[in-house]
This record gives structure tokens, sequence and C-alpha cells, in this order.
């Protein structure tokens, strides 16, 4: 089967800190500008910088279910980030041949001072949702949510679980062909987070494509048949999920809380 | 599943040379619409003060230059009362320096919509302009009743109306366009914006007619896109004679102010996220 989703060599630098000749406030930029007019066109001259992707390449299928897991500030969320067209990578491209949706936080654009039923509106349309979509979908997004009582309450009178479960059941009805989540699988307690996860199954069992973004291993084992591990901006793969899993522990112990312990242990 | 044969989504290092993605645009105009409706339904359920307000500012500033400049100073606005010639020219430029500063702050207020989720970022700036039209309309009862109060009609002029009304919209998006990129990365920009303002307000003729002005300064007047359009809002609202060159030279600068800040505005928006 084609692949939906076709990576191809991406790498994205950062700049952390201010570069030398960035002037921090337009005056700045201005003056500078007139003393030095092409200055600027020689570019940035600043060391600060971080490869915070290496060069990925991969292929998604449709209807794989793909964990990606990683230390933190191992370039998960700079990958999906970039692949949700949110930031530019520096170097390299990528193909969706499909609709795109991105879960990257919960209850994006959510209003405090609109009626629940005003912020399905609104959050499904910043989703990327058509008003005729969420018109056809708006029952099973409240029966889903479990708010029906309080669908004409302005959410500022949410309790948080309300709060996000509304704002996962609009996201997870809004039906793209590829969809990106980060660490938002784990909302609610425990009988909705069953219901998250029997979602999750769904969606991929209609051939969707999710990409899936979490620390909790435990979840990545449920949910996912292919593991990605970042490490260092760089990606690791392996056909046997576990194997991944452990590098990726492992690799925790080498540079991290691991070897401390171990010392502690010795 | 069926898998179409050209991506739908392509991302490149580069973007291609363009102003801006027309067809996106379109694509993405319920969001648009969204937009506005929920700052338009937050506005009018949080206060009742927000809508008094509307009409308070242009009806204070309106009864304060009535007092210095009309009482004291005694501008000659010829055979229009002086009230109702300030509020026409008021009540244009409170939506256009409310629409720019609103417009100007809307990418940094929206941080949290341009990090968590794609969307043709122009879409942020372009919902606070339209919000503020809301207030024009709310504002333009005072006009209509100063106009019964003064027995003015209006002539055919008024059939420009729309255009004037669709050329204050542009030149507004335009300027909240360039600044809202420019705020975000330079963060001097939005303090400066208020005191540009007032020094614009005062360069417009709005407080007094175009024909005070000294000769010397005529070439001020007429690079300034709001001078054909003060004018030609009174025009309309008034039914006085129309300056046919100066708004048609006020597009023209429309115009060209639209593509330079299109233009920023693209070469910037890929490193909101990144930024903000």
């Amino acid at each position: 089967m084609r692949p939906i989703v076709s990576v191809r060599n991406i790498s994205k630098l950062y700049h952390v800190g201010r570069p030398q000749n960035e002037p921090p406030s337009l005056r700045q930029a201005v003056t500078s500008a007139v003393r030095s007019p092409f200055a600027r066109l020689n570019g940035r001259s600043s060391d600060d910088t971080i490869w915070a992707l290496r060069d990925i390449s991969f292929e998604a299928r449709p209807g794989e279910v793909i964990g990606i897991i990683g230390r933190n500030g191992a370039g998960k969320s700079t990958l999906l980030r970039v692949l949700a067209r949110i930031t530019k990578p520096t170097r390299g491209e990528i193909d969706i041949y499909g609709r795109l949706g991105t879960l990257l936080e919960i209850g994006t654009g959510f209003h405090p001072e609109l009626t629940g039923r005003e912020n399905i509106f609104v959050n499904g349309t910043i989703l990327g949702m058509k008003v005729k979509e969420i018109k056809r979908k708006f029952d099973e997004i409240v029966a889903f949510s479990e708010i029906e009582r309080f669908l004409e309450t302005p959410v500022k009178h949410y309790s948080s679980g309300m709060y996000l479960r509304l704002a996962f059941s609009i996201a997870a009805h809004f039906e793209p062909e590829v969809l990106l989540m980060d660490e938002i699988i784990a909302v609610g307690d425990i009988s909705f987070q069953q219901k998250c996860f029997a979602k999750v199954k769904a969606i991929s069992r209609q051939g969707r494509t999710i990409f899936l973004v979490s620390h909790n291993l435990a979840s990545i084992r449920t949910l996912c048949k292919r593991v990605l591990l970042l490490r260092s901006g760089r990606l690791h793969e392996d056909e046997d999920i576990e194997k991944v899993i452990s590098l990726y522990i492992n690799n925790e112990e080498d540079n991290g809380i691991g070897a401390s312990n171990r010392e502690l242990n010795r | 599943m069926y898998l179409p044969a050209e991506p739908l989504i392509k991302i490149r290092a580069r973007r291609a040379f363009d102003l801006m993605n027309l067809r996106e645009f379109w694509q993405h105009r319920e969001l648009l619409y969204f937009l506005v409706w929920r700052e338009l339904k937050a506005r009018y359920k949080q206060t009742i003060l927000g809508i008094i307000w509307v009409i308070l500012q242009p009806l204070l500033m309106t009864l304060v230059f009535t007092i210095f400049l009309g009482q004291l100073v005694k501008v000659q606005t010829g055979v229009t009362p002086y009230p109702l010639f300030l509020y026409a020219g008021l009540l244009p430029w409170t939506f256009f320096s409310n629409a720019v500063s609103s417009g100007s702050y809307s990418i940094l207020a929206s941080s949290q919509m341009v990090t968590k989720v794609y969307l043709p970022r122009l879409v942020i700036p372009a919902a606070a302009v339209i919000v503020r039209l809301s207030d024009f309309l709310v504002a333009s009862v005072v006009l209509i009743v100063l106009m019964l109060y003064y027995g003015v009609h209006p002539g055919w002029q008024l059939l420009l109306l729309p255009v004037l009304m669709l050329e204050l919209t542009v030149l507004a998006l335009a300027l909240s366009a360039l600044l809202a990129a420019l705020n975000v990365k330079y963060r001097d920009t939005g303090t400066a914006l208020p005191v540009m303002l007032q020094v614009w307000m005062f360069a417009s003729p709005i407080v007094y007619p175009r024909t005070l002005v000294p000769a010397r300064w005529e070439w001020a007047y007429q690079i300034n896109p709001l001078t054909g359009m003060i004018e030609g809002f009174r025009s309309a609202f008034l039914g006085l004679p129309l300056n046919r060159q100066a708004l048609v030279l006020s597009w023209a600068i429309t115009i060209v102010l639209l593509v330079i800040s299109l233009f920023v505005f693209r070469r910037l928006e890929d490193d909101f996220a990144d930024i903000v």
C-alpha cells in the first residue's frame, strides 16, 4: 500500500538565545538598518543553535498507530509541530496524502464565557472541521463527552474533567486521515480513558493514521504497532517495538536518573 | 482507504514566492466567521457597558472637539454644522484606529492558537479588524440622530459608502497584518503605536477641514490615504461634493500598502510559532 505520510530528510534548527546581529526592538532595527543597510544580508553569526531534528525520514501507511517516544528535549514535540505545519523544517520535505488533524493541546480557542454548545463550533472550526461536519456529529460529540446537561452553561463553570472531556470529544470526532496527538490521551478518569483508548483503536480501524507522543509506555504498548524513538533529534526504529522501548529505557539509564541510581546501589 | 495521487499537504523548507494563499484563506472562511462570532458573542455577553462605550468613545471626542475647536477656535466647516462635520469624520476614524490597535496585538494575543494548531495566520488579524465593524454599525446610530437633528440628508454619494467601507477595512487590515507581524518580532511596535495613531489623526482632516491646510503641506495630505477616505465618508453621509481624484489616489496608496504588508507578513509568519 502507498504511504499516506512521507517524511524525507527533515531537519530543524533552532536558535537558542538571541542571535548577535538581531536587534531586539523595532527602534534598534530601524537605526541599525539606517547605519549599515547591508549588514542583515550577511546572515546570522550566532553559534547558539540546536538541531532539534536531524535528517529524519520515515513513511506511514493508512491505519497505522505510531508511537513517538524519547526523553524530554529529544525532538518529539518538534517533530509533531513540523508535521502539523505549525513550524517549518529547516531542511527536507513532507508529503501528506490526506487531511491532517492536530491535537497538541486540549481546548484550543475555547472561550470561557461561551457555552459548551458554542465552544464546540469554535473549537471544531479551529481544528479544521467544516460547520456541516460539526452539525452532523454534534450529538455524538455531546454524548461522548457526557456533558449533555451543561450544554448551555458557559465553560468557565465547568469542572476541569468536564472541560477536558468536551475538548477531547470534539477532537476525537474530527475525522482526518492523519491525526497527531501529544500526550493528551490520558485525560479524565479511568472509565473515560478506556473510552479514549477504544476511540483511538476505532479511528485506526477506519484506516486513519495516528501519531501519538507519550511518556506512558503502557499506553504506547496497548495502542501502537510501531514505535519511533527520538534521541537528540535522531530517529531510531526497529521492527520489534519492545527492542525500541528497551533502547529508550536503557538510554535513559545511561545518562539520566538511572546512572545516579546505579552509583547509589554500588 | 482511497489515497489521492497528489499530496494534499506539501511541507517544504522553502516557501514559494507569493503574497498570500488565497485558496487556503477561502477554505478557512468558516474559521474566520467563527473567530469573529466568538469575539462578538463574548463581548455582548460580558457587559452592556461594552456597547455603550462603543457609542460613548466617539461621542465624548465629539463633545470635546466641539467645545474647543467648534466654539472657542470657531473652525469654519462651510454649510455643515461643526458637530456633524466632526462626527462624520470621527466615526470612520474611530473604527480605523481601534481596528489597527486590536489587529496589531492579535497574533500575540492568540499565541496559544498559533503554537498549537495550523491555520492561515492572516485570519487572526482579519478577524480582529472585522469585529470592529460591528462598533462602526452601532456608532452610526449617533450619526443618524445628529443628521435628523440638523436636518441634513445624504445625496447620491451615499451609494459610495460600501466602496469607502471596503477601502477603510482593507487599509486597517493591511496595517494590522504588518504591525501584528512586527509586534511578534519587535515587542516595542505595540508601544509606539498609540502615539503614531494620535499623530496620524491630527495629520488627517478629521477635526478640521482640508481647506485650512497651508499649500506647502498639501503633499502630505495627498499621500495620506485617510485624506481621501475621510472626505469621501463626509461626502457620502452629508451629500457634499465628491473629490474623485483624492479617492482614486487613496485607493492606489491603500493597495500599495496592502501588498507591502502581505509581503512582510508572509516573510515573518513562518517564525511566529517559534518566537511568539
